[in-house]
């Protein structure tokens, strides 16, 4: 009984000794864990790492500990990409592979969750940390506590989700997790459940963010920074965030609510008893389909700005350019429908729902000619963040091309489920989202720490992932065509093994990339001095980020800067090319507010964590423990009155005359 | 080196987005393909139409964006030392309306197409042409992890085996018993629909050429997915005929018992024969769940294997 209500179902049994792959992980882990944590102690850094990085609500720190996670995750999701296409490249004819369904299943799932809410989610959230409250000339965001809580929560939902690694499984139902397939009866084991409270404790800190950001954008922007003067990239985190704001209550509450089908026998989405399984559906797209514009907005920001700063060019129609993204995010909400046009609603529904998709293709199509005429009669500088942007450009036309091509019911009644519509998403996903990430994160990393990344590693990285995009997926359009379908463990038709392998050595190549990018990240890490960023604004830069040193100070700007045109910096630059100084040397510097470090949202999200733990293994007595030191903390928390303090004006000076020194 | 590798890597990207623009138009013979591009039946005929249509409608934006693309940067680029730079220009009512137009009047068109083709292919209504023909009626029930299809009229069924004549219009009534959502799909002769214990869809589907095709489940429904195969035989009115005496002459019944047995999960069955079929059992099957108000699942004592994994 009292082993009952302390451990619920949790035994020593739901720890896969018996599995060597898991348990090869298992060491693989430990000894990773040991490894950093003898280095620490060591080094003795267990201070420095407390202090300067887990107490931090400095946004761009916390814009790196983003950056972090979604790179982890990324090893994670790929690895899972990589067993999949082994899987089907092997399993031909009589060929069962090497991963009978119970694993493969659980691989795709989790290959889905992670790269979507653990890999690409935290990137988005790297990049905007790192970049929009100096691109729209504040110290800080609007809630800085906040900030930390929101990625504490993410981290704690990503580690819930590693942790179905080791204790227990993780979910067999696909990304979605559709009822009835996740309802007990068809799924009794806690997969579901660490699917549920991962996604749970991680969603709760991405709203939190986006509510975060919106009040940033909308109340900090520096003097004179009308809404129609704000860079592009801000607009589209703006909207991106709204998208956030509006759509995860929804799956806050799809997901509680099959929480309660399976904990207290409720019949939201079961198949009987009332339960309704396509409310499940409508409700998870309803989120589902505002998520994909979340992670898409702000790339198409980063190709603005990367477009107008390589090109050395204003960029073209701007207003257009803030019209399309709203109206992007607007018809973001009346899609969702496009998902599952097979669900047998009438035609005028699916009708409707077609032809809004399509209408999306309009502004989107529109923004794409905006990049290419800020191109035409520029002068471009082909560094790397600019080459992603080149192969954006055709991967991107090809995505959206199969994008309406599937948001015709006819048409979706073929190529649903099908490797077509894989292949549609992931040439979105990567070659739109990603491709973009890329860009900005190369574009901003100096701005984050101070020296560039090598640009060689990079053009390498950068041919093996787009020529192993197209290798790995290309293929799957034509599969698709053929009548094969998504999440298949084997299939008994040997002639089209061969596009199936086609397709993993494509995987490979991507893999060939990472790596690639890893060594980038040690060798530029080395030669950090070689390759650092004196001047501050490296690429020759146009927004406000660029007017500051690299990295910048902690206190951002020391004058809060003023505004009357869009690229204020680049318009700043050549009105002091003409006047013959760049930089004024004699400031009048005051002394600035800044907020106080506190492991208040690092403790908060670790109780959240153990609260999402104690729930999956319905562990009663540790789950109200953690949820009572949960809200302890916040209100501990809320009475503290020792939570800002001042950098004195004298502090300030020498900071920025030290930055200023260095680039005479 | 730098300038060489970036040189590589436009000419490979314009190679690789003509193989792919090749690889989708330009061989004609897909004989070989069990999928939409292989078309057997009136509908996948008409939708592989539309894709074709569709896809040609879309390269009209997406040629010229992809050779831009290429074009501007090849041309632009710093090392070029074009005269031509217009750092502040950024604004042409001109072009901008161009670019706003075009992909509205191709949506416009777009969007005809599909209201009238989503209509006349609605999987619920009688295909055109065949209107006024009385369809054949087949229920097909998602079993995990198999495919059972009832001929109500001859009073017959069969399990992953669907056997239909040529050029008659079949109307399908789908649904699902003890397995999650899943999707019933012949790719070369007509619509995937998804298949929902308690709810009942519907598909129609006319077979114009006479062959062996394969019937599929799409929709990941657990273990046993991948296997959920079943075949398709498209024959002569005549030779349909033959087949349903055939089968009224098999030993086995579809009575409640050996139902019961096909609840029971199973991964690859070989095909089935009923000679007879309990009556109403389609309707009393979506009634059991729509009936059903307790807590427990209305199957619960027929998963022995769900249970086991």
């Amino acid at each position: 009984m009292l082993q009952n209500l302390f451990f619920g179902k949790l035994t020593l049994d739901v720890i896969p000794f018996h599995e060597p792959i898991l348990i090869g992980v298992m060491a693989f882990m430990a000894i990773g864990a040991i490894a950093v944590i003898a280095a620490l102690t060591y080094y003795k850094q267990w201070t420095y790492l407390w202090n300067e990085w887990i107490c931090t609500i400095d946004h761009k720190k916390i814009g790196i500990m983003y950056l972090i996670l979604s790179f982890v995750m990324l090893f994670r999701g790929f690895s899972d990409a990589i067993m999949m296409r082994l899987q089907q490249a092997m399993a031909a004819g009589s060929n069962a592979g090497y991963l009978p369904p119970e694993h493969f299943d659980q691989i795709f799932t989790a290959h889905g969750v992670i790269m979507i809410f653990f890999v690409a989610m935290p990137f988005m959230f790297a990049l905007l940390n790192m970049v929009v409250p100096l691109q729209i000339g504040c110290r800080d965001v609007a809630y800085p506590y906040l900030n930390s809580l929101s990625f504490w929560l993410t981290f704690a939902g990503a580690m819930l989700c590693n942790i179905s690694l080791v204790v227990g499984n993780f979910a067999r139902t696909g990304w979605l997790s559709y009822p009835p397939l996740a309802e007990l009866y068809y799924s009794p084991d806690v997969g579901v459940d660490y699917y549920i409270w991962s996604l749970q404790v991680a969603g709760v800190g991405t709203l939190l963010a986006g509510i975060n950001f919106i009040a940033t954008i909308i109340k900090m922007r520096c003097k004179g920074m009308t809404l129609m003067k704000m860079p592009i990239f801000v607009w589209s985190a703006l909207c991106a965030m709204i998208l956030v704001a509006l759509a995860f209550p929804i799956l806050t509450v799809t997901l509680a609510l099959l929480a309660f089908d399976r904990m207290f026998d409720m019949h939201f989405f079961s198949e009987f008893a009332g339960g309704n399984v396509m409310l499940y559906v409508n409700l998870i797209w309803a989120w589902g389909h505002p998520e994909v514009y979340i992670l898409i907005l702000p790339a198409f920001g980063v190709f603005s700005e990367v477009v107008a700063t390589f090109s050395q060019k204003k960029l073209f129609g701007y207003t257009t350019m803030v019209w399309a993204i709203g109206i992007i995010t607007f018809l973001s909400f009346i899609v969702w429908l496009h998902h599952f046009f097979t669900m047998g609603a009438g035609a005028n529904v699916n009708a409707f729902f077609g032809i809004t998709t399509m209408i999306i293709a309009i502004p989107t199509g529109v923004k794409v000619f905006n990049w290419l005429f800020t191109m035409y009669k520029g002068r471009i500088i082909l560094s790397t963040p600019m080459l992603w942007v080149t192969a954006f450009f055709t991967t991107f036309a090809i995505g959206g091309m199969t994008g309406v091509l599937t948001a015709v019911p006819p048409i979706d009644f073929q190529v649903h489920n099908s490797l077509f519509l894989i292949a549609h998403f992931h040439n979105v996903i990567i070659g739109g989202v990603l491709f973009g990430y890329f860009a900005g994160l190369i574009y901003w990393f100096p701005k984050s720490f101070g020296f560039q990344l090598n640009e060689k590693l990079g053009i390498y990285a950068f041919i093996f992932w787009v020529v192993g995009f197209y290798i790995a997926f290309m293929p799957l359009y034509i599969l698709g065509l053929n009548g094969f379908m998504r999440r298949v463990n084997h299939y008994s038709e040997v002639a089209y093994q061969p596009y199936f392998i086609v397709a993993a050595f494509g995987a490979l190549l991507i893999g060939i990339g990472i790596i690639l990018q890893v060594i980038q990240l040690f060798v530029s890490i080395k030669n950090r001095h070689a390759l650092r960023d004196k001047t501050g604004d490296l690429w020759n830069g146009r927004t406000l980020e660029w007017s500051v040193s690299s990295p910048a100070p902690m206190y951002n700007f020391a004058v809060l800067p003023t505004v009357h045109e869009i690229d204020q910096f680049w318009a700043d630059k050549q009105r002091h090319l003409s006047e013959g100084h760049v930089h004024p040397k004699e400031m009048h510097y005051e002394p600035i507010h800044m907020p106080r470090n506190t492991p208040a949202g690092f403790i908060i999200a670790m109780f959240a964590g153990a609260v999402g733990f104690a729930l999956i293994w319905q562990m009663l007595i540790p789950g109200i423990l953690a949820f009572i030191g949960m809200i302890a903390t916040v209100i501990i928390r809320t009475f503290s009155k020792d939570i800002d303090y001042y950098i004195d004006a004298e502090t300030v000076k020498k900071t920025e005359l030290a930055y200023l020194r260095g680039i005479v | 080196m730098l300038a060489n590798i970036r040189k590589i890597t436009i000419y490979a990207l314009i190679a690789m987005s003509c193989f792919f623009m090749l690889s989708l138009t330009g061989c004609k013979d897909y004989t070989f393909s069990l999928g939409m591009l292989n078309p057997k039946g009136l509908v996948t005929y008409h939708e592989r139409k539309l894709f074709f249509d569709t896809l040609a409608l879309m390269l009209i934006v997406v040629i010229p964006v992809i050779i831009m693309s290429f074009a501007f940067v090849y041309h632009y680029q710093v090392s070029h030392k074009v005269r031509d730079y217009k750092p502040n220009w950024s604004h042409s009512y001109f072009l901008e309306v161009i670019w706003w137009t075009i992909p509205c009047v191709i949506i416009v068109v777009l969007a005809i197409l599909t209201w009238k083709k989503t209509h006349e292919l609605d999987p619920y209504t009688r295909l055109p042409g065949y209107q006024d023909k009385p369809p054949m009626l087949i229920q097909a029930i998602a079993l995990p992890w198999k495919w059972l299809f009832i001929y109500p009229e001859q009073n017959i069924a069969t399990v992953n085996f669907l056997q239909i004549p040529i050029d008659q219009q079949v109307e399908f009534w789908i649904t699902a018993d003890n397995v999650a959502m899943s999707a019933f799909f012949i790719p070369q002769l007509g619509s995937q629909i998804f298949a929902m214990a308690g709810m009942r869809t519907r598909l129609h589907l006319i077979a114009e050429e006479i062959g062996t095709y394969n019937g599929l489940n799409t929709q990941y429904n657990g273990a046993g997915f991948s296997d959920m195969h079943f075949t398709v035989n498209v024959v002569q009115a005549e030779e349909m005929q033959t087949w349903i005496k055939q089968v009224k002459q098999s030993a086995l019944s579809l009575s409640d018992a050996n139902y019961d047995n096909l609840l029971k999960p199973s991964i690859g069955d070989s095909p089935q024969y009923f000679s007879s079929v309990e009556p109403e059992l389609f309707d009393n099957v979506i009634m059991t769940y729509m009936h059903t108000f307790s807590a427990t699942h209305p199957r619960e004592n027929n998963n022995a294997m769900i249970e086991k994994e």
